[in-house]
């Protein structure tokens, strides 16, 4: 069952057209990963999706109805949860205060924006989320993200997409900075996502761990989307090749044959 | 007996992290302050001197309560000095010559603040000018209204007791103290600010704002809506505070609150709330406000001469400063 759809989506930055035209469907239970060199259009084309900023042309349909996200509390609301390549916590945070940003539990909440947090609650599901993952048992709940490494951070904004079990999870280079140990935990997550019927869009430079835990490969290069293979029907050299357009005609007559 | 060491880990470093924290630091300064005071003069501590002191802490004060959730929002308002004296010359001309009902008349002030407010949020969010020089530009709009309508001159003075003086300014005696009613006006919104950045949902988005604006945006937060909510409270506050002040003393001049953007400014920093966002404290404000207003009163009783206030002012608050920024440094060791 297809999640999520794009069609023709484009979007420029004062003459730089990052995206120029970008179609493709995403399945339920699916590990696709988004590839390309650096400025080929991948952080632009998902915080489209993640409601970023507006796209200037093109549609988006989740399970197949057309919908409008013009902000990021839309995409939240339509299930994607997306963890940004630039930092997405806020260092002044506590971790606890991070995991629940912009969905803090209250007590009262006919009092608004002015309910009071529900500190209990808050620091309890922090502790329990940090131990599920298990990328970061040694971290304490209320300790400041600004004290936390890279690593530790990035482990805390994959823990919050996991926490609200979205239907579509994104992540934009989520092993950046990390350690082996805590590589190989996203690795797990990203499976274990999988296992429970969600879908993750995975952007990465790592073409080792593309063949570990993806499905299926889609290659960006300025702005186009370039092929589309099942890991499958592929190998590391030739996925490696599309990304630096070497010889790239064979191999969209490749593609295209498909 | 591992369970038991690891259990106290945590809450000696909870402990030690409150007695590095800038709060704590600046209360400790305040006190210093005020034993200094107290032993150079013995008139510090006298109950008309703290009556004096308590009287003008709340006119300040009230602003900086607005200006620190501003500032750990990531903006600030230059403007609240100017709002401060033109909401009371509004307010008074339009009683004294437009004929209008005090009620009316000050309903006619506040929409005027929260409108000069709103402006600022406005611009500042949408445009994206930087509030320095917004706010800027809107102290030499306000201020020049203020002058403008009075023609420069101090409004005759307000000789009419009523229900909303005695609400804003009204004064009572507890033994052989005297404080005016402006000092619970600041308790009652001390309280409630705290609430607010410590405790509520909203703080969480206001810190989160002026900490990372991107990932607050990222995760749903109205970052514009709270930053220009923010602009209109402080502005509505500043109009507050004047019509504390003037109701006081009885008049309104148009050049009332000159200069107290920065006193306010300095008052929420010494405080330990960052210029930069994202770390804001209430109660570092009360101690920051506190120690401005006691350190302007004790240089004068000390005999510290008239022109040289400024000196000793300013010198305190850049101590108080690299205090804190040889605090947080160290603690960014640890
Ligand atoms: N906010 C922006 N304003 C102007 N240009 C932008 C902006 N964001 C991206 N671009 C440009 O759009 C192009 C695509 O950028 P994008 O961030 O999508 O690349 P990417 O594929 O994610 O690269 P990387 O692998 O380095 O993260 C680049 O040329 C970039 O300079
Ligand atoms: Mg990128």
């Amino acid at each position: 069952m297809e999640v999520l759809r794009l069609q023709n989506l484009q979007k420029s930055f004062g003459s730089v057209r990052a995206l120029k035209c970008a179609s493709f469907a995403l399945n339920e239970g699916e590990v696709v990963a988004l590839l390309g060199d650096n400025g080929a259009g991948k952080s632009t084309l998902i915080k489209a999706i993640s409601g970023v900023f507006p796209v200037d042309r093109g549609d988006i349909y989740v399970r197949g109805q057309k919908v409008s996200i013009r902000s990021t509390r839309d995409a939240m609301d339509l299930g994607i949860e997306t963890i940004h390549q630039d930092t997405s916590l806020a260092p002044d945070l506590s971790i606890a205060r991070n995991l629940f940003l912009g969905r803090e539990p209250v007590n009262l909440k006919w009092l608004g924006v002015f309910a009071p947090l529900d500190l209990a609650k808050l620091r309890d599901a922090a502790a329990a989320l940090l131990k599920r993952v298990g990328i970061s048992k040694k971290l304490d709940a209320d300790a400041l993200v600004s004290t936390l490494s890279g690593g530790e951070r990035q482990s805390i904004a994959i823990s919050r997409a996991m926490q609200f079990a979205a239907k579509v999870i994104i992540l934009d280079e989520p092993t950046n900075n990390l350690g082996v140990e805590e590589t190989h935990g996203v690795l797990r997550f990203v499976k274990e996502v999988r296992a429970a019927g969600h879908s993750v869009l995975l952007i990465t430079h790592n073409i080792h761990h593309v063949f570990q835990v993806a499905d299926r490969i889609i290659v960006m290069r300025r702005g186009e989307i370039v092929a589309e293979q099942t890991v499958a029907d592929t190998d590391l050299l030739t996925v490696e090749s599309i990304i630096t357009g070497a010889d790239m005609s064979a191999l969209l007559k490749e593609t295209r044959a498909k | 007996m591992t369970i038991a060491a690891e259990e106290e880990m945590p809450r000696s470093k909870r402990r030690s992290s409150l007695i590095r924290s800038p709060q704590f630091s600046s209360l400790v300064i305040l006190i210093v302050l005020l034993a200094v005071f107290a032993v150079a003069d013995a008139n510090f501590l006298s109950p008309l001197n703290i009556s004096n002191m308590m009287a003008f802490l709340p006119e300040l004060g009230i602003i900086a309560l607005g200006m620190t959730l501003l500032l750990t929002a990531g903006e600030f308002d230059l403007s609240v000095g100017a709002v401060f004296g033109l909401a009371p010359v509004v307010v008074m001309l339009l009683v004294q010559n437009g004929g209008f009902d005090i009620g009316i008349a000050l309903l006619v002030g506040l929409l005027l603040c929260i409108a000069i407010g709103a402006v600022n949020g406005l611009i500042v969010t949408k445009i994206g000018i930087s509030s320095f020089l917004v706010t800027l530009s809107m102290l030499l709009v306000v201020r020049g209204a203020a002058l403008y309508i009075t023609q420069g001159f101090p409004l005759k003075s307000w000789d009419q007791p009523g229900f909303f003086v005695t609400l804003l300014a009204g004064s009572f005696n507890i033994g052989t103290f005297r404080f005016y009613t402006s000092l619970w006006w600041f308790i009652g919104l001390s309280l409630l600010a705290i609430y607010v950045l410590h405790y509520a949902k909203l703080g969480n988005w206001i810190s989160a704002i002026g900490s990372n604006r991107n990932a607050a945006v990222a995760r749903g937060v109205p970052a514009d809506a709270v930053k220009v909510w923010l602009f209109i409270l402080t502005s509505a506050l500043a109009g507050l505070a004047g019509m504390i002040s003037a109701f006081r003393i009885s008049a309104a001049s148009p050049v009332a609150g000159t200069g107290y953007e920065l006193e306010v400014i300095a008052m929420v920093v010494v405080g330990g709330t960052a210029l930069t966002g994202g770390r804001g404290t209430i109660l570092g404000t009360i101690v920051g406000a506190l120690m401005l207003r006691s350190i302007r009163n004790g240089i004068v009783l000390i005999g510290v001469p008239g022109l040289a206030y400024n000196i000793f002012v300013g010198v305190i608050i850049l101590a108080m400063l690299i205090l804190h920024a040889l605090l947080q440094k160290n603690a960014a060791r640890n």
